[in-house]
């Protein structure tokens, strides 16, 4: 950062250097050598020339040195061109009138050409401090995390100054300062003291103040409302004090931070607020949703008890399977939530075993017979398929949730098919369920395997957790699910597992 | 049942309702039935009254279900059928190794409970030395090492003999696939499940009337096979 030269100009009140009255001397003997080399008459033209070379001295010099070398070349004039030569003594009353006229007229353009230019100065500080705010908004605000901005920031700061910046933030009780991990230096146990008194105070501190100014930086408090949320700190790379301008800039750059900093925490504890209701919305569905789901079936075993108990048994085979149907909706209901319990705790380990594609099949369609009932279901599995690498039960969950969901999201005695085979590849092996039903809708599309999701437009009953158990089933065992359109009509998801050749596989 | 005195079972489970349904279900089928709510009350009771049969729940709250078979098999090779809540394959071959003989996952009918019951007994009975086996229409005849369906001799490989015998030696029973591969290959072949389900492909398609959806040589997910005879 040091060797970035400061964007902001040296203040105008610093005095002109030496340089430029050395500059300014030797102008003024050049000029007066040359008018040496003229015929002695043109004393007066001699005197005008002298006179442009300051007005030119004005544009390129400070105040002092045209001064200096508007007396010099006054009484060089004087003495060496206006007769009698080399001598002060003036003949004519003419003489004395140009004389003077060129002192103070001399004297009066340096001056005015001085003042335009520390105007000019000011005029182009103006502008800097303008472009270098609006720089500094413009990157707040296209900054996407505070993070970020507070990074544009400091960099701003840092290249503006020529110094190296660190931020410090009040913590959420306000009580402890973070430091940014944008800052460009860190700070030691004193200079966090300093950050600290700042902070408590809501005063500058630090360097070139009247309070803790052993620090080694500069130190601003970023104030919103009366409470302080942090502090900036600015160490430069020179030992000039900081001057009122570039004070007021970077005083300006804090407002900017903290205006940053406080819309982020409002735009954070908005989105709390939002996360929350959320959260409570699905706590609230859930809650029904499983409520309805246990309290159906018990519902239905609990009359058909009754029923059973009131002995008409003619009816007492259709309550029974009433029960059995109830019993299994609810076994299957406590099932998919374990399972779901077993993804989010992370105790899943899927424990890959050579198995039977057929066998996984049948098993799955065993567990859905009775949900299937009134679909016709079309299996696909190529006769020589070799054996698979999978997990045999979660697999088999997973088929058999697939087949639930064609089952239950389809109209009565649509077709079902369930395909299984090994991609061309040879890399993968994959199963596919397809139904005739309405498909999923685009809403659904992207929630498909979330939890709890169900889709708001049919109004079939579920928790919404098989698909969600699908996908962690799947994924668990390094595959991958996807959701599409049956070409024939209705919904397709094809799950993929992947499909390591055996090693075995030739002897065997 | 074709016992001629009354079975004694110990039913060991904590729950009244689960001990007083399995009560009635297995009195109407004539078997004596003894109860214990805890594990501890179990492995007394079952010193005590010797049982033919154990029916144990592993979820006790006194004592975990393996603990109870572990400390059992020390001293009594009962038949035990162990009934679990959980799903997952590993408790189950978990309680096979710790010396179950078989499983069954609440919630559970009776048709399977007592199909269960008579096949873990069968392990104890004298009539367990028989030398011939029928299922379906298949027949095998272990004294002469011979297979027919429907009559005729079927031909298998020495492998898938072993396999169906086992199998049918085991007939009711789950075996899981660490026990078929020790038994046939060794105990260094437990990895080896790859063949095993080459083999058993076979063996359905030379046995079941539908090789694709078999009813006798069934698989149970995760942990292994069971020959069903009905």
């Amino acid at each position: 950062m040091s060797t970035t030269r400061p964007a902001l100009d040296a203040p105008p009140a610093a005095p002109s250097s030496w340089k430029e009255y050395v500059f300014s001397t030797v102008i003024i003997v050049v000029v007066t050598a040359a008018g040496l080399l003229l015929p002695e008459s043109y004393y007066v033209s001699v005197g005008l020339i002298h006179l442009l070379a300051i007005i030119l001295l004005c544009l390129h010099v400070g105040r002092g040195p045209v001064l200096m070398a508007g007396i010099l070349s006054a009484f060089a004039w004087e003495y060496i061109f206006i007769p009698p030569h080399f001598s002060f003594a003036i003949n004519s009353l003419q003489d004395g009138l140009l004389f003077g006229t060129y002192f103070v007229v001399s004297l009066v353009a340096g001056q005015l050409t001085a003042q335009i230019r520390a105007q000019a100065q000011d005029e182009r500080r103006r502008e800097q401090h303008a472009t270098a705010l609006l720089h500094l908004t413009r990157a707040l605000a296209e900054a996407k995390t505070l993070d970020d901005a507070v990074f544009a920031a400091l960099r701003q700061t840092d290249e503006l100054f020529g110094a190296q910046t660190s931020l410090v933030l009040a913590d959420d009780a306000r009580r402890a300062l973070v430091p940014h991990f944008a800052s460009s230096y860190s700070l030691n146990e004193k200079e966090l003291t300093t950050a600290e008194w700042v902070f408590r105070n809501q005063h500058t501190a630090g360097r070139f103040t009247s309070n803790l100014s052993d620090s080694t930086s500069y130190y601003l408090p970023l104030v919103r409302e009366n409470a302080t949320i942090g502090v900036l700190g600015v160490k430069v790379a020179t030992d000039r004090p900081l001057t009122i301008t570039q004070q007021n800039l970077l005083e300006a750059f804090a407002r900017q931070l903290a205006l940053s900093v406080e819309r982020e925490h409002l735009r954070a504890a908005s989105e709390r607020e939002k996360l929350l209701a959320e959260s409570e919305k699905l706590h609230r569905a859930l809650f029904d949703s499983v409520s309805h789901e246990l309290r159906t079936p018990l519902a239905v075993i609990n009359a058909s008890a009754d029923s059973l108990a009131g002995a008409d048994p003619s009816l007492s085979g259709q309550l029974v399977n009433e029960i059995r149907t109830a019993v299994h909706r609810l076994n299957r209901l406590v099932g998919n939530l374990l399972n779901q319990s077993r993804l989010e705790s992370g105790t899943l380990k899927p424990r890959p075993d050579w198995c039977d594609v057929g066998d996984i099949v049948n098993a799955a369609v065993e567990n859905t017979r009775d949900a299937l009932t009134g679909h016709s279901l079309t299996i696909a599995v190529p006769e020589n398929i070799p054996p698979v690498r999978a997990d045999f039960a979660l697999t088999e969950q997973v088929l058999t949730n697939l087949l639930l969901n064609a089952a239950n999201h389809t109209p009565p005695a649509t077709p079902v098919v369930l395909t299984a085979g090994i991609e061309p590849g040879g890399q993968r092996m994959f199963f596919t369920v397809a139904d005739h039903g309405p498909g999923f809708s685009p809403a659904m599309r992207g929630r498909l395997f979330k939890k709890f999701i169900q889709d708001d437009t049919t109004s079939t009953s579920g928790l919404g957790l098989g698909l969600s158990i699908v996908r962690g089933f799947v994924v668990a065992q390094g595959g991958e699910v996807v959701a599409g359109e049956n070409p024939g009509g209705g919904a397709m998801i094809a799950v993929y597992l992947p499909h390591p050749p055996p090693k075995a596989a030739a002897q065997a | 049942m074709t016992t001629s005195h009354p079975s004694r079972l110990l039913i060991v489970d904590d729950e009244v309702q689960i001990r007083r349904l399995l009560r009635v279900a297995l009195e109407a089928e004539n078997y004596e039935v003894h109860e214990a709510a805890s594990g501890q009350l179990g492995l007394s009771e079952a010193a005590g009254v010797h049982p033919e049969g154990i029916v144990l729940d592993l979820g006790l709250p006194d004592l975990d279900g393996r603990e109870v078979l572990r400390r059992l098999r020390e001293w009594s090779q009962v038949p035990v059928l162990v009934l679990t809540v959980r799903d997952g394959e590993e408790d189950k071959i978990a309680a096979l190794d710790a010396g179950a003989d078989d499983y069954l996952t609440k919630p559970f009918s009776r048709r399977e409970l007592l199909a269960r019951l008579r096949a873990v007994l069968r392990r104890t009975q004298p009539s367990s030395e028989e030398t011939v086996v029928r299922f379906s229409d298949v027949e095998i005849d272990f004294a002469a090492r011979i297979v027919r369906r429907a009559g005729a001799e079927v031909k298998l490989t020495a492998k898938e003999y072993d396999l169906l015998r086992y199998l049918a030696q085991h007939r009711g029973r789950v075996v899981t696939h660490q026990q078929i591969l020790r038994e046939l290959w060794g105990a260094n072949a437990e990895d080896s499940t790859h063949y095993l389900r080459v083999y058993m492909t076979h063996l359905r398609q030379k046995l079941e009337p539908d090789p694709r959806a078999p009813k006798f040589l069934q698989t149970e997910s995760g942990v292994g096979y069971r020959l069903v005879e009905s």
